[in-house]
């Protein structure tokens, strides 16, 4: 999703770790490391990494840099390439009849389990290879001065996808701002006893 | 740390914030200030969903109204359920934002901040949609947490007893 929508999705975090400057001037290097790579001429189930914020087919930051302001942008590109299950069914079920064609004339009137496996898999990949795939951009700005990174998504799989990548890219941890990790926030670690220990309130 | 604990402590704290809010801004208008002073106000709007129960008990309500009339989700307070999603409408001068937030993980969706320029004039920078929406994204986080704060300190302090006691009869009159 993109982050000029006009209803916008937004998963709110905030990195762990003290960030060193060092870091800080390497996230245009790493994005490009950890870039998005192609899988148009594969057949690739899915691929993701990061992308430029206002391209994504520009995984090289040639129209414009990942700095705005006092903001890193960048979009998590996502790619999946998904086989409709009528599709397969039907393309598994030729190939096995084909093979039972083939046994028969063998003198064998079946077709193992196993090797039905197997063309199952095959017809899979084949079917892959025909399919393209599907692009999909979640914005990602860090803030920072603010200690704070959104992601324009509120999608469980997505969020557990782009905390992973942005650990391995950075070697920086995410914290989702939920209810209590922003009460920590709010009032520092000392009040974690107290916030761990408190009851729900009966309003009835 | 263990999870299942954060799992607990978020859906308690915000389930007690986005109930306490209910109560905090219904009906009379509750005016919060920004650090710079400038001040906002805070409406639910048009849906709200309850819930209440756990694990195979769990029951929700979910209440959508164009006219405002909430009361049957109000009624889901009165057995006990709490708000869990809640649609909030900030309002700053002449502008207006509306969001939906979930209580369990601060999730935002169908955030609509006042309207941006959309055209592109020659000359202007070309982050400058970009840097309008982010000013007015973050503005409407920071109205967020500036309640959030305020219902924080309020949660952790003496005086919660009796300011649940004022929930209690508000969700009873």
């Amino acid at each position: 999703m993109s982050i000029l929508s006009a209803s916008l999705g937004l998963t709110r975090y905030r990195i762990i770790e003290d960030v060193p400057k060092e870091t800080l001037q390497e996230v245009p290097e790493k994005l490009k490391q950890f870039c998005f790579i192609d899988i148009d001429a594969t057949a690739d189930e899915r691929s993701f990494g990061w992308t430029n914020i206002d391209d994504m087919l520009d995984m090289n930051w040639t129209q414009s840099p990942p700095e705005k302001a006092e903001y890193f942008t960048f979009g998590l590109r996502l790619d999946t390439r998904r086989i409709p299950p009528a599709v397969l069914k039907k393309h598994t079920t030729i190939a096995i009849n084909k093979e039972l064609e083939h046994n028969k004339e063998q003198g064998k009137n079946f077709v193992s389990r196993d090797r039905k496996r197997e063309l199952k898999e095959q017809v899979t990949l084949r079917l892959r290879a025909r399919t393209f795939p599907i692009p999909a951009v979640f914005d990602i700005i860090w803030n920072p001065p603010a200690n704070r990174i959104y992601l324009a998504t509120t999608n469980a799989k997505v969020r557990a996808l782009f905390e992973d990548h942005f650990a391995l890219s950075f070697d920086l941890h995410l914290e989702p701002l939920t209810p209590f990790f922003m009460a920590m926030d709010i009032l520092g670690e000392e009040a974690a006893p107290k916030l761990e220990n408190l009851d729900p309130t009966i309003f009835v | 740390m263990d999870l299942s604990l954060v799992e607990r402590e978020n859906v308690l704290l915000g389930q007690d914030f986005l109930t306490w809010l209910w109560y905090k801004t219904d009906g009379e208008n509750v005016l919060f200030a920004l650090e710079d002073k400038r001040t906002f106000s805070l409406h639910m709007e048009q849906k709200v969903s309850v819930q209440g129960g756990e694990g195979e008990t769990k029951a929700t309500a979910t209440v959508s109204s164009p006219s405002g009339e909430l009361t049957e989700a109000k009624t889901g307070l009165i057995h006990g359920k709490k708000v869990n999603k809640a649609q909030l409408l900030f309002s700053m001068d002449q502008d207006d934002w509306l969001v939906q937030i979930n209580s369990a993980d601060f999730g935002i969706s169908g955030l609509k901040t006042p309207k941006i320029s959309t055209k592109d004039d020659e000359g202007d920078d070309p982050d400058g949609k970009f840097l309008e929406k982010m000013f007015l994204v973050e503005r409407c986080l920071e109205m967020l947490d500036i309640v959030f704060t305020q219902f924080l300190t309020l949660r952790m302090s003496k005086e919660w007893n009796e300011e649940a006691a004022k929930v209690k009869l508000w969700i009873n009159g």
